[in-house]
């Protein structure tokens, strides 16, 4: 491995680990974090403008983005069947080991590692990654922890309007006004520090429990993902920052998201949040080499 | 122009307007950890990752922080001679007219009107204003000299690495380079919102004499922002940066401050409300004068 290699791999994952490590810092101080504000002033605000002035920087074709979105889904629905295999051979409940399985952490570690590997086109193709997952975890993720399914928490997701607005102004070669690009690359600039931030928060804060099984959940949930990227982006034959991306996005580490769900709905918070802590630590070994074998 | 000019103050109102909806509408807001966010962590990235990013020479920085210090010094004398003619108290009313909203308000003017080098040179007067109130500002309120508050600021320090980078030449590594680009993007979006929410928590009580002193203020920002500028022969993106922090409203850190040692912290507060009011009434004006 080249000098160069490791530089190279260091300006992608180094922003990553020291903005969690900030995070980890500002909660071992025992400075407060609201990390219920912050997630709130992310998903309502922040999110929506990252997604419109990501969209508005890159020129994306709806082929590409089509086979992207494709592909997420089939990323999803192997996750799906995967996890609910492996909870059923293990004889656990699907509430509390279903979605975090399923939902890897694509927004705070996702996108800035898609960023800084491949600019900005990578950011806006694995803005469609995420979109996907924070659908999902916010419908079905909190639907399967909850017990019940409301499709008024889909209505009211404000993601959702940014990519509808997002893809039909690409797609019509619509440019935003300035004043409203302007507003929302602003806003859309806090998103991915202020979660990385408050990632480092949890980890410090989250109270595990059952860690061998939840070690052993973490772990699957990376090769798992690992596994299916590869086969995904390899059966529809995806190349370059198309394949990168969904390798990368889809063997992420457990979402935080799963463990607010799990703390709720009182879903074994514990043994979710070693599995968010377990995956998250092991993925910040296995990324670079993820990203060495992708890039 | 007319497009220009809402490029530059839409953020500004969009941002803020989210804080003061979300002030009003009496959701949670934590403005002092989203502070301490913003201003420990966003400002000292943001202000290193602008003043490295676009190598902003040794001799600039000097410039912009000397032109503001003189600005500083004529805000000073305004304050003093005012104070002096209204019979008010100087520990409540002089820092009203030194600190000013250079950094929240401020910097995404500057960003918006003249780019990443407009933000880089409105660092350096935001630099230059927040020593200014930590070590002379504070100690105006707290009726001592005291500057130990200004090594608890790691915007200092940030500043201090970024001047090694400025001044040997270096570019920083990227990955430093990409880190503090990326929590940067933070200080902006959450010290405007912020500022949204403190307006909407605050009540402006009635008195003339606070209303006289925000005009005084304004006014009186706007005048020495352009004679400096104008006399210092400064052109382009500093000429604008300093006109637009310059002319910027109180403070809303006054406002902590006064409460911190038991100064008229309601009248600060009507202060800086009603500056902030006339200020973004005005903006459009201003931004034309500025980018005329």
């Amino acid at each position: 491995m080249s000098m160069e290699t490791v530089i190279q791999l260091a300006n992608i994952v180094v922003p990553v680990f020291i903005c969690v490590g900030l995070g980890a810092l500002w909660a071992r101080i025992g400075t407060p974090f609201d990390t219920r504000l912050i997630t709130s002033l992310v998903y309502n605000i922040g999110a929506p403008c990252l997604i419109l002035a990501t969209f508005q920087k890159v020129t994306l074709s709806a082929e590409a983005m089509a086979e992207v979105a494709l592909a997420t889904l089939a990323c999803y629905a192997a996750f799906t069947v995967i996890a609910f295999a492996l909870i059923r051979i293990m004889r656990l409940d699907i509430p509390s080991y279903l979605p975090s399985l399923i939902f890897p952490l694509t927004g705070s570690m996702g996108l800035p590692v898609s960023y800084y590997a491949f600019g900005d086109e990578g950011l806006a193709l694995a803005i469609v990654y995420f979109t996907f997952g924070a659908i999902g975890t916010f419908t079905l993720g909190a639907a399967i922890a909850a017990g019940s399914f409301s499709l008024k928490k889909l209505a009211t997701a404000p993601v959702i309007y940014a990519v509808a607005i997002a893809v039909v102004l690409q797609l019509t070669g619509t440019p935003l006004p300035d004043w409203i690009f302007n507003t929302t690359n602003l806003l859309g600039g806090m998103v991915i520090p202020a979660q990385l931030v408050a990632l480092g928060v949890s980890l410090l804060q989250l109270k595990t429990g059952g860690i061998v099984r939840s070690s052993f959940l973490g772990v699957f949930r990376l090769a798992m993902g690992i596994g299916v990227g590869f086969a995904i982006a390899g059966a529809f034959g995806l190349e370059g920052a198309a394949r990168a991306i969904v390798i990368i996005q889809s063997a992420m580490p457990v979402a935080v998201s799963s463990y607010l769900f799990a703390q709720q709905y009182d879903r074994k918070p514990e043994e979710v949040a070693g599995m968010v802590i377990v995956s998250t630590a092991v993925s910040f070994v296995t990324l670079p080499l993820l990203l060495l074998a992708v890039l | 122009m007319l497009f220009k000019i809402l490029s530059v103050i839409a953020p500004v109102f969009v941002c803020a307007g989210i804080g003061f909806v979300w002030g009003r509408t009496g959701r949670p807001f934590d403005t002092r950890m989203v502070g301490a966010l913003a201003l420990n962590l966003g400002m000292p990235c943001l202000a290193f990752s602008a003043l490295t990013r676009l190598n902003v020479s040794p001799t600039a920085f000097a410039e912009m922080v000397g032109a503001y210090g003189l600005v500083l010094a004529c805000f000073l004398a305004i304050g003093l001679t005012t104070i002096f003619i209204m019979k008010v108290p100087a520990h409540t009313y002089l820092p009203v007219f030194t600190s000013s909203n250079t950094g929240n308000m401020g910097l995404p003017l500057c960003l918006f009107a003249f780019g990443p080098e407009g933000l880089a040179l409105g660092i350096c007067i935001f630099v230059m204003s927040s020593i200014f109130s930590f070590t002379v500002g504070w100690s105006i309120y707290a009726g001592r000299l005291a500057a130990d508050v200004l090594y608890n600021n790691p915007l200092i320090y940030a500043v201090g690495a970024a001047l090694v980078f400025m001044i040997s030449g270096i570019q920083p590594p990227v990955w430093l380079a990409n880190t503090t680009e990326l929590i940067g993007g933070l200080a902006i979006p959450l010290m405007l919102v912020s500022l949204g929410v403190a307006i909407a928590n605050m009540r402006a009580q009635g008195a003339g004499r606070i209303l006289i002193i925000c005009i005084v203020k304004l006014i009186g920002g706007f005048t020495v922002g352009y004679a400096v500028a104008t006399g210092l022969g400064l052109e382009g993106a500093a000429r604008g940066a300093l006109m637009i922090e310059a002319a910027m409203p109180v403070a809303v850190h006054n406002y902590m401050f006064a409460q911190r040692f038991n100064r008229n912290a309601a009248d600060t507060a009507s202060m800086i409300l009603i500056s902030t009011a006339i200020s973004l009434a005005t903006l459009p004006f201003l931004m034309w004068l500025v980018l005329e």
